[in-house]
């Protein structure tokens, strides 16, 4: 076959992806950049209407306009379609960031105050809302919140990590009913754990209000979490890893042991990882099941247990101020407790040698 | 027997040496008596090289995997107990519905079908009325606010992360994400409580002043605080990371060679993620998204502090002080409780949970339909 040509060969131009870009697209662009900007800039001098109102209100549709106008006037209307993307996606950063700095910042900026060495290690007998913060603390609660986030973690990770072994390397016949029931289970609210639990053991005198109650209750929240991120990390496990030590002979409960567990472990950390942050700042299911207390508990099995959400809830609702600071201490420590949990997953699932 | 112990017993070494040393040779394992004999008993659960592949009754242990039934016993013990662990989510749900719904019966009974559809609750003369309508409603309402608000912030925000920003601007904010996710409801409750409140309630005053002609943005309390708007806010950020994240991971999975296709053809970047990678990840948006709702749905503590329980519809004025949620209620009326009011309680738990079933139920059913969309 022979392709001809209308034009001889060096008259046709290539289009030079590669080049330089032209002088109007950086026109264009520095148009879209300042003109909204120099607008908000001049109108947040000369008028009183408040920063925030100024950036939603004038800013935002005056970035929309111009960056549509703009690369309109660059690319064409295929242009279009890519500005409104640019400045959707950088406004969604924009208000997530600030959401998330203005919690960080005031839960940092409120809770060192009550910052103090007692505040850690103390607990909270004869303590009454006004007291100085300079006695008293959330130690009881520290040690609650272990506990019961303990007890949970023993119970829901082998049920969670075991769902998600069935559904990805059983594939038994139930593998999707299980999976359904694994994704139902993810819906229960945590109120409705808490009053399962309540109804289930403390209403029936098992045992009252108490630490391995607010376990279980944790656990029902936290083995769907397991469970999904789990079969999620099981399910990138290459087929050709499993298809290669089935080769070799091994059965099938080795073939999960000691290989795709194995490979999958930094997943299934972070699969725990996970699980314990959904249920560390729980408060409602702990309200229904441990109730609360002052003094140091470590007996899972009798009297209630103080933890630090509940400990939280409990200072916010007395109203004082020195009441408040130690809810915002509280909810200090348990942020702390979240970000060095995180800090744990990225050391422990750093890459080496291209884990998956 | 003389003979017997003279003759034969020095043989049995030699014969036995003789044959083992003629089983270890492949040959006359496929061709004597004696080989194939060996062969037939050993072989039962032993892989054996290929060269005797061809011998009836020689062939190696096939091992099933999936759907199969396994055949060795340490595999039938690993899958039963995997089986029985995995199986733990049914038991527990049939059991909440169970202690639920048997502590609960006696007081839905007395309350008849006015439970859900009536608004009152009250346990004062001696007449306990309990009924939930305003909060079953707010519940969804809440909800609703928090979805219109989360759902465009997390798909572009999972855009973005994907496609648009620089490689460390992506990790940065993927760790953001993380962070975000993990902040756990009674810090947001605070926070949203002492800080966000008094923010929200001005930019719900302004809405009312400019908007206000909107029936949506009518306000006839003059106040704005503990509103279901500030309420949809706080869902809204503990939506956020959980529909980015599964946003985000199906996004990412979008085949490059498909991109880089709709690229090549002359698509643009907004056209190719159009076009190719959100009907690609579609499915996984709206999972995410009904995680999101059922997260909503149930979110207790948060609302307890920003949202103001009143026992009368508020159909949709979202600005007014006035609306409900199943979940804080319980919340509310549990400390002093009378034993009645409990079941009436636990009856409301029952409700919420089965309205989040049925949440969940309808996600399954969409994510499974636009996968099956997406084969065909």
């Amino acid at each position: 076959m022979t392709i001809t040509l209308d034009k001889p060969i060096n008259s046709i131009k290539p289009p030079k992806p590669w080049a330089k870009r032209n002088k109007s697209t950086v026109v264009n662009n520095a148009i879209a950049v300042i003109l909204p900007t120099v607008v908000l800039g001049i109108l947040f001098f000369t008028t009183e209407i408040p920063g925030p109102v100024l950036v939603v209100v004038v800013f935002f549709p005056l970035q929309l306009l111009t960056a549509g106008v703009t690369s309109f006037m660059d690319k064409g209307k295929r242009g279009i379609g890519d500005s409104l993307l640019s400045v959707g996606c950088v406004s969604a950063f924009g208000l997530v960031v600030a959401l998330l700095g203005s919690v960080v910042l005031s839960v940092i900026a409120r809770g060192l105050p009550a910052m103090k060495f007692n505040f850690l290690f103390q607990n909270n007998i004869y303590i009454s809302p006004t007291t100085e913060l300079t006695y008293g603390g959330i130690g009881h609660a520290l040690l609650g919140t272990l506990l019961v986030v303990f007890i949970a973690s023993i119970i829901a990770v082998p049920l969670g990590i075991a769902s998600a072994i069935y559904i990805t390397d059983i594939k038994g016949r139930a593998a999707g009913f299980v999976r359904f029931m694994v994704q139902a289970m993810s819906g229960v609210p945590s109120i409705v754990a808490g009053l399962f639990i309540f109804a289930a053991i403390i209403l029936t005198d098992v045992v009252g209000f108490s630490a391995i109650a607010g376990g279980l209750a944790y656990a029902i929240l936290m083995l769907p979490t397991v469970a999904r991120t789990a079969e999620e990390v099981l399910r990138l496990v290459p087929k050709e890893v499993r298809d290669a030590a089935v080769a070799l002979g091994s059965s099938r409960a080795r073939v999960t042991m000691r290989i795709v567990l194995p490979t999958a472990k930094t997943g299934l950390i972070t699969a725990v990882v996970l699980g314990v942050a959904r249920i560390i700042g729980e408060t409602a299911p702990l309200l229904l099941t441990t109730s609360n207390a002052n003094n140091t508990n470590l007996n899972p099995f009798r009297d209630p247990v103080s933890t630090i959400p509940v400990y939280i809830f409990q200072y916010l609702g007395s109203g004082y101020q020195t009441s408040i600071q130690r809810a915002w201490g509280a909810a200090l420590v348990l942020l702390l407790a979240v970000t060095i949990l995180f800090a744990l997953t990225r050391y422990l699932s750093r890459n080496k040698k291209g884990n998956v | 027997m003389d003979l017997v112990a003279k003759f034969l017993l020095p043989l049995f070494p030699l014969v036995t040496s003789v044959t083992s040393s003629l089983i270890v040779n492949p040959e006359f394992r496929r061709t004597s008596v004696v080989g194939l004999l060996y062969l037939s008993v050993m072989n039962q659960h032993k892989t054996v090289s290929t060269s005797t592949l061809d011998v009836p009754g020689n062939t190696p242990t096939p091992r099933y995997f999936g759907r199969e039934k396994s055949r060795t016993k340490s595999d039938k013990l690993f899958s039963g107990s995997i089986i029985v662990a995995a199986l733990s989510s049914l038991v527990i749900l049939t059991a909440i519905l169970l202690y639920l719904g048997s502590n609960s019966w006696p007081v839905l009974v007395e309350q008849g079908f006015s439970f859900i559809t009536g608004s009152e609750w009250s346990t004062t003369d001696g007449v306990e009325i309990f009924q939930i309508w305003p909060m079953l409603y707010g519940t969804f309402l809440n909800a609703i606010i928090g979805l219109v608000i989360a759902i465009p912030v997390s798909v572009f925000l999972a855009l973005f992360i994907v496609f648009l920003a620089p490689k460390n601007l992506s990790k940065v904010l993927t760790v953001v994400i993380d962070i975000l996710a993990a902040i756990p409801s009674g810090i947001i409750g605070l926070w949203g409580f002492l800080v966000f409140t008094d923010t929200a309630a001005k930019w719900g005053q302004l809405l009312n002043q400019y908007l206000g002609w909107i029936p949506l943005f009518a306000n006839d309390q003059e106040q704005f605080a503990r509103s279901p708007f500030i309420a949809g806010w706080v869902l809204a950020i503990m939506i956020i990371p959980i529909i980015t994240v599964v946003s985000r991971e199906v996004l990412a999975q979008t085949p490059q060679e498909l991109l880089d296709a709709a690229r090549g053809l002359g698509g643009s970047l907004s056209g190719a993620i159009k076009m190719v990678a959100l009907p690609h990840a579609r499915g996984g948006i709206v999972g995410g998204v009904m995680l999101g709702l059922g997260r909503a749905l149930g979110e207790t503590i948060a609302i307890f502090f920003v949202l103001n329980l009143i026992f009368d519809v508020n159909i949709y004025k979202i600005l007014n002080p006035e609306g409900g949620a199943i979940a804080s209620m319980i919340v509310a009326k549990f400390g002093e409780a009378t034993p009645n009011e409990i079941n009436a309680l636990l009856g409301a738990g029952l409700i919420l949970f089965i309205m989040t079933l049925f949440v969940n139920l309808a996600a399954n059913y969409i994510v499974k339909r636009s996968q099956r969309e997406k084969l065909a």
